[in-house]
């Protein structure tokens, strides 16, 4: 009797096993709709293949009530409805969507089942009975993000939790099994074609007409295939799940004959890859330290970009953001076909800044606002300048900005004097009136002037070691009469006058 | 005229006192080491397009990019130079002066114009400049008078000074806007270069709000 008891409270604190399954009705066409935003309200249908008398396998509501049904050929769909699109399935879509639905599902449970294409089961026995609903619930807003449309089954069993999630609007909990059942078409049970015929034949219409009779007269008389129906239809089936591994790699494809002209729909797609794959790097507890983004042109040429964020990241809006400044600076020859996006994972940064860093506020934002700049102007033309090592005149690099700025130096002694120099890139030619060594007037295309006060030459050479880039000039710094000061520079090999720049 | 100076000040407290709403609070200001400007307004205003007019060859609108450039640096915030034809020389300041600079090396004024409204809402940035010194006047009266506008709205969302360097005045959404009149001679070029900056005069043109330095 003690045992008993001990047994019973033991097991009373184990908790009962649950599962959920997420139930993507006409998964491939809701994987096609969702990476195409120019179906968006039209009436569209699927057909099975290519063949001109290929049946329809799924149709949105919009072409349901237009009058087309399952089964129908094309032509005969069309002629019930003119605007109807007719689609083939996408491969690409399909994976990108079973892609997403295990996403979310990773994010409720980390055992989960891919059972079939749209359809995942999960273990929840770990959440709290009164929790439960409310997560899987709380899940369907982010399906909906996605682009997809599912519906909630939740049962002691995966198999009773299935048939529940087909008849879910859009949550379904089977508190008991036999009630559940009972009324339910045979059809639900998936009965084998050979069996189908007798059961009609027999009268019976529902899982409850079954399950009436006799299990072992159902086995004597049906066989194996019998007996398993049966209990099916007692919700009597049980089954271990097999659980799939979480992906380590984080990409994203997508391919079809639907060529990208423009940049909307690629947009349209990327926005959907972004949001899954965040998702899965938020399930992993990783972020994102670079995009790669592969484009195949029709005449299969490859543009691809390695974009690295400025600092890891699991925001979608982020990776979007960094993908739309590259792809409008893009220009391809020939349209699109396919795209590729794969993302570097990496552990999220911790760092602890120096107290009198000054660091950037939004380096994200930082990113895309130079990113952005550089599609205007032309690359290498925005950064932070560098000054070379070197007296040729104006040797310097660009660089990219640095994401911290330390405090500045102890000032050193400024030592510079006079004006700073202002360029004109490039230099002015320039004919330049000597009177003696000195100049004593010059004109340019924009520049008529007497020259009141010159200083010079400052003769400065370099590079002498280097024939190619050996370079020797003579400077001078002249007063117009106009007002300004000018620098005039004679190249010594070329013979050649130029207004360098303005002194301001 | 300086009876009419003195009651400017008693016109706007009125106007403030009646139009609570309509007047807006006092902008904060940017010092920026530059003794005529900050002892007469503080600084640069902050949120608001300040309008330099270069009106001479060598009239020290460099000398003044440079000033920014070293007060900035020594308040470790970052700046942003605009440079619609390229003209600036990094080869005559010192590094460390340019190591919290962005330049963007623009071929046209309509380049630089795109890229100033994406910075004025860049929040990262402390200070922005808009160098069209070497505009031609074509080439400013082919902005409209809207894009101006509609980078003052931007620019009062981040906060940071915005220095506009035209040759003559161009910009009717200027808070502020001032002169460097009169070219600098040849005699200069021995003058330590800190001097030359302290002593640019200061000739202001516009001023359409109150300072407070803060």
């Amino acid at each position: 009797m003690w045992d008993e008891r001990v047994c019973r409270f033991i097991l009373g604190h184990f908790p009962r096993p649950m599962f959920a399954v997420l139930h993507l009705a006409d998964f491939p066409l809701q994987a096609l709709l969702r990476t195409r935003a120019d179906l968006d309200r039209q009436p569209v249908a699927l057909l099975g293949d290519a063949r001109r008398e290929a049946p329809v396998i799924a149709c949105n509501p919009l072409a349901r009530s237009a009058g087309v049904e399952l089964g129908l050929t094309g032509p005969q769909a069309l002629a019930r409805c003119a605007g109807l699109t007719l689609c083939l399935s996408v491969p690409t879509a399909e994976a990108d969507a079973q892609a997403a639905l295990l996403s979310v599902a990773f994010s409720l449970s980390p055992t989960v089942e891919a059972t079939s294409p749209g359809v995942v089961t999960l273990d929840v026995s770990g959440h709290r009975a009164d929790e439960r609903e409310s997560r899987l619930c709380g899940a369907m807003p982010r399906l909906v993000a996605l682009g997809l449309q599912a519906t909630v089954g939740l049962a002691a069993t995966p198999l009773l939790a299935q048939y529940a999630a087909r008849l879910a609007e859009p949550f379904l909990a089977v508190e008991n099994h036999r009630t559940f059942l009972a009324p339910l078409p045979l059809a639900t049970a998936d009965p084998p074609a050979a069996v189908w015929p007798i059961l009609t034949g027999w009268g019976l219409r529902t899982l409850g007409d079954l399950t009436d009779l006799s299990k072992a007269d159902i086995a004597q008389r049906l066989g194996p295939a019998g007996l398993a129906l049966w209990e099916r239809a007692a919700g009597q089936t049980n089954r271990p799940l097999h659980p799939v591994v979480p992906a380590h790699s984080f990409s994203a494809s997508y391919e079809t004959e639907h060529e990208f002209e423009t940049i909307e729909p690629i947009l349209f797609v990327l926005r959907r890859f972004v949001d899954r794959l965040a998702l899965d790097l938020a399930n992993a507890a990783l972020a994102a330290a670079a995009l790669t983004l592969t484009l195949t042109c029709t005449d299969e040429t490859t543009p691809s970009r390695r974009i690295r964020l400025p600092e890891p990241s699991t925001s979608a809006d982020i990776f979007f953001r960094t993908l739309y400044t590259w792809l409008e600076s893009l220009r391809t020859d020939n349209a699109i076909k396919r795209l590729h996006l794969e993302i570097e994972p990496v552990r999220a940064l911790v760092r602890q800044q120096g107290l009198f860093d000054n660091t950037l506020v939004d380096a994200h934002g930082f990113a895309d606002t130079l990113a952005r700049a550089t599609a205007i102007v032309g690359s290498g033309r925005v950064g932070t300048p560098f000054l070379e090592d070197s007296h040729r005149p104006d040797a310097f690099t660009l660089a990219a900005p640095a994401d911290t700025l330390s405090p500045i130096e102890p000032t050193a002694p400024f030592w510079l004097r006079g004006l700073s120099l202002r360029r004109f890139r490039p230099p002015l030619p320039a004919h330049v009136a000597l009177t003696g060594a000195s100049p004593s007037s010059v004109w340019t295309n924009e520049l008529h002037a007497v020259v009141a006060v010159a200083h010079g030459p400052y003769r400065i050479s370099g590079d002498w070691w280097e024939r190619a880039r050996e370079w020797e000039r003579d400077e001078w710094d002249v007063e117009l009469v106009d007002g300004g000061v000018y620098r005039l520079v004679h190249e010594t090999p070329a013979k050649a006058w130029y207004v360098e720049g303005e002194y301001d | 005229m300086s009876g009419h100076s003195a009651n400017i000040p008693a016109l706007r407290q009125l106007l403030a006192a009646r139009f609570p709403t309509a007047v807006r609070a006092p902008a904060s200001v940017f010092p920026v080491g530059w003794p005529a400007l900050d002892e007469a307004l503080g600084g640069l205003p902050k949120g608001a397009l300040t309008e330099v007019i270069c009106a001479a060859p060598s009239c020290g609108g460099q000398l003044l990019l440079g000033q920014l450039l070293r007060q900035t640096r020594a308040q470790n915030v970052r700046v942003a130079l605009i440079d619609a034809h390229d003209a600036f020389d990094p080869c005559s300041w010192p590094p460390d002066w340019l190591a919290h600079l962005v330049w963007v090396r623009a071929r046209t004024v309509g380049d630089a114009m795109q890229v100033a409204d994406l910075f004025a809402r860049d929040a990262n940035l402390g200070l922005v400049v808009l160098d069209l010194r070497h505009a031609t006047e074509r080439e400013l009266q082919r902005i409209p008078a809207t894009q101006w506008y509609r980078l003052q709205r931007a620019v009062e969302q981040s906060n940071a000074p915005f220095v506009v360097k035209t040759p003559l005045a161009r910009v009717p959404s200027a808070q502020l806007r001032f002169v460097l009149e009169g070219s600098h001679s040849l005699r200069t070029d021995s003058a330590p270069r800190l001097d030359l900056m302290g002593q640019l005069p200061f000739v202001p043109q516009r001023q359409r709000r109150q300072a407070n330095v803060g």
